[in-house]
């Protein structure tokens, strides 16, 4: 088999073979996945088959860097993503393969880009997108303040915002609540925005945190896969100031969520810090349950803070689970998505990626048709 | 000021403005999450615990990681901004590692 192989080529040959429309009400519904790899692919799995069902090319984009957030409809028809170097967001038909939304956030002088936080409206209809934009004067950067823009999903190839929201900077996450009413932006605290008017309903506190003797907290949360329990998960760490220098426990880790229906936090911290974590999920079944990955995946039950830890064979930066509770797909990083029993945590599966091209920073999101 | 001493182009620039208005023209870069100049956490070389065995394994896990978001650009050319094309076709890192070539500032 030859190794290499054109995003062309590889379009064509999956898309050809393998062209009918994923099964809808006629089979009992399947978990997909739906991610991207490297140079400029969209590419669907079916989870239990272990099998690349639809590979789909993003037109006109960069190709030295790779696409990074992805977001899903509900229905599974369409997916999201932003590439071109962070200034062009598509809606990739993941039946077809057609471009059916894009959306340039660069233009004349202006450079926009998006660095990763993207959510879809839960019905279907608006896509919300963080953009830091800068105008490129002759000698100078221009730094501009950011916006959310908002578009319509029906806006066609040539779209435009609808409206943009004034936000702070350093916004990693956008989230929707499940009912729709609020747009959390995760900037220095997670503020609730009216998704109409940005006006700022509210916030929960994560930098002004405040807990006896502890620091500022600090995590990186830029993989959205909450799709399946509308719960935001994400790890963090936390120094504490009154343990003396060099004490394990002056340092800890922990998994906060953000549950997008009720509006609760929980914090629950499971261990002196001493492994990196990135990101987070939490099991749709068995909701107590969390798994995190990086070189090593972590499954731990945020009411008892009971862990269990083991090696991955390579560092993977994204990890989502199946709808039945007993699977774990991880991805990013590299050409491949492994697959573990989410109670043993136990290997039992490789998905390779079309072509063999890496993740990198995209995002593995699920859905069921 | 006194005790500053100007390193590069802005910070000459900033020293010799005529007046606030021309000092306000003189702008960093962007701040974004991950923008190209205010990344300082350890990662590279060293785990954030300063360590070695938090890294990503293999290196190559990562290496897109970071010239895609312009994460370390000291070590890692920068494919956001500055070297768009450093790994065009070279879409498998772990494979195609020994493709990949050296960068300078033009």
């Amino acid at each position: 088999m030859k190794i290499k192989t054109t995003a062309a080529a590889l379009a064509a040959s999956f898309g050809v073979a393998l062209f009918g429309a994923l099964p809808t009400a006629a089979l009992a519904a399947r978990d997909y996945l739906v991610t991207a790899a490297r140079p400029n692919l969209v590419f669907v799995v079916d989870a239990k088959e272990r099998k690349v069902v639809k590979t789909h090319t993003i037109p006109n984009t960069s190709m030295g860097n790779s696409p990074i957030t992805l977001v899903h409809s509900r229905d599974g028809k369409t997916a999201y993503v932003i590439h071109n170097r962070w200034e062009t967001v598509s809606g990739i038909d993941l039946d077809s393969g057609k471009e059916v939304f894009r959306a340039e956030l660069s233009g004349g002088d202006i450079r926009g880009k998006s660095p990763f936080p993207m959510d879809l409206s839960p019905d279907g209809k608006e896509l919300a997108v963080y953009v830091n934009p800068t105008q490129l004067l002759p000698g100078e950067y221009k730094v501009m303040d950011p916006y959310i823009a908002i578009y319509r999903t029906d806006a066609g190839t040539d779209a435009e915002p609808v409206r943009k929201l004034k936000v702070p900077r350093r916004v990693s996450t956008l989230a929707w609540s499940a009912k729709g009413d609020t747009l959390y932006a995760f900037s220095w605290d997670m503020l609730k925005l009216d998704p109409q008017t940005g006006a700022v309903k509210g916030q929960h506190p994560w930098r002004s945190w405040k807990n006896g003797e502890q620091g500022e907290p600090d995590t990186l949360a830029i993989w959205p896969q909450w799709e399946q329990t509308n719960v935001f998960a994400t790890p963090y760490y936390v120094a504490y100031a009154n343990k003396p220098e060099g004490d394990p426990a002056a340092l800890r880790a922990g998994i906060w969520t953000l549950d997008l229906e009720k509006d609760t936090v929980h914090f629950k911290e499971f261990e002196n810090a001493g492994v990196v974590l990135f990101s987070s999920v939490v099991n749709p079944v068995r909701r107590d349950e969390t798994y995190t990955v990086y070189t090593q995946l972590t499954k731990v039950n945020t009411k008892t803070g009971k862990m269990d830890r083991v090696d991955l064979d390579h560092t993977y930066y994204n990890v989502n689970v199946s709808s039945d509770g007993k699977e774990l797909y991880i991805g990013g990083t590299q050409g491949d998505i492994a697959v573990y029993d989410s109670a043993t945590l136990k290997r039992i599966g490789n998905i390779r990626t079309p072509g063999g091209g890496d993740q990198v920073l995209t995002s593995l999101r699920i859905f069921q048709r | 000021m006194n005790r500053l001493k100007p390193l590069n182009r802005k910070a000459h620039q900033i020293e010799a403005a005529p007046n606030d208005e021309a000092v306000d023209k003189v702008v960093a870069m962007t701040a974004a999450v991950a923008g190209c100049a205010t990344t300082f956490d350890p990662g590279w070389e060293l785990d954030p615990f300063l360590g070695v065995a938090g890294l990503c394994q293999p290196m190559e896990a990562d290496l897109y990681g970071c010239s895609d978001p312009c994460w370390w650009p000291a070590q890692v050319p920068d494919t956001l901004h500055n070297y768009p094309d450093w790994n065009t076709g070279k879409d498998d890192a772990a494979r195609d590692w020994k493709a990949l070539q050296s960068v300078f500032p033009k």
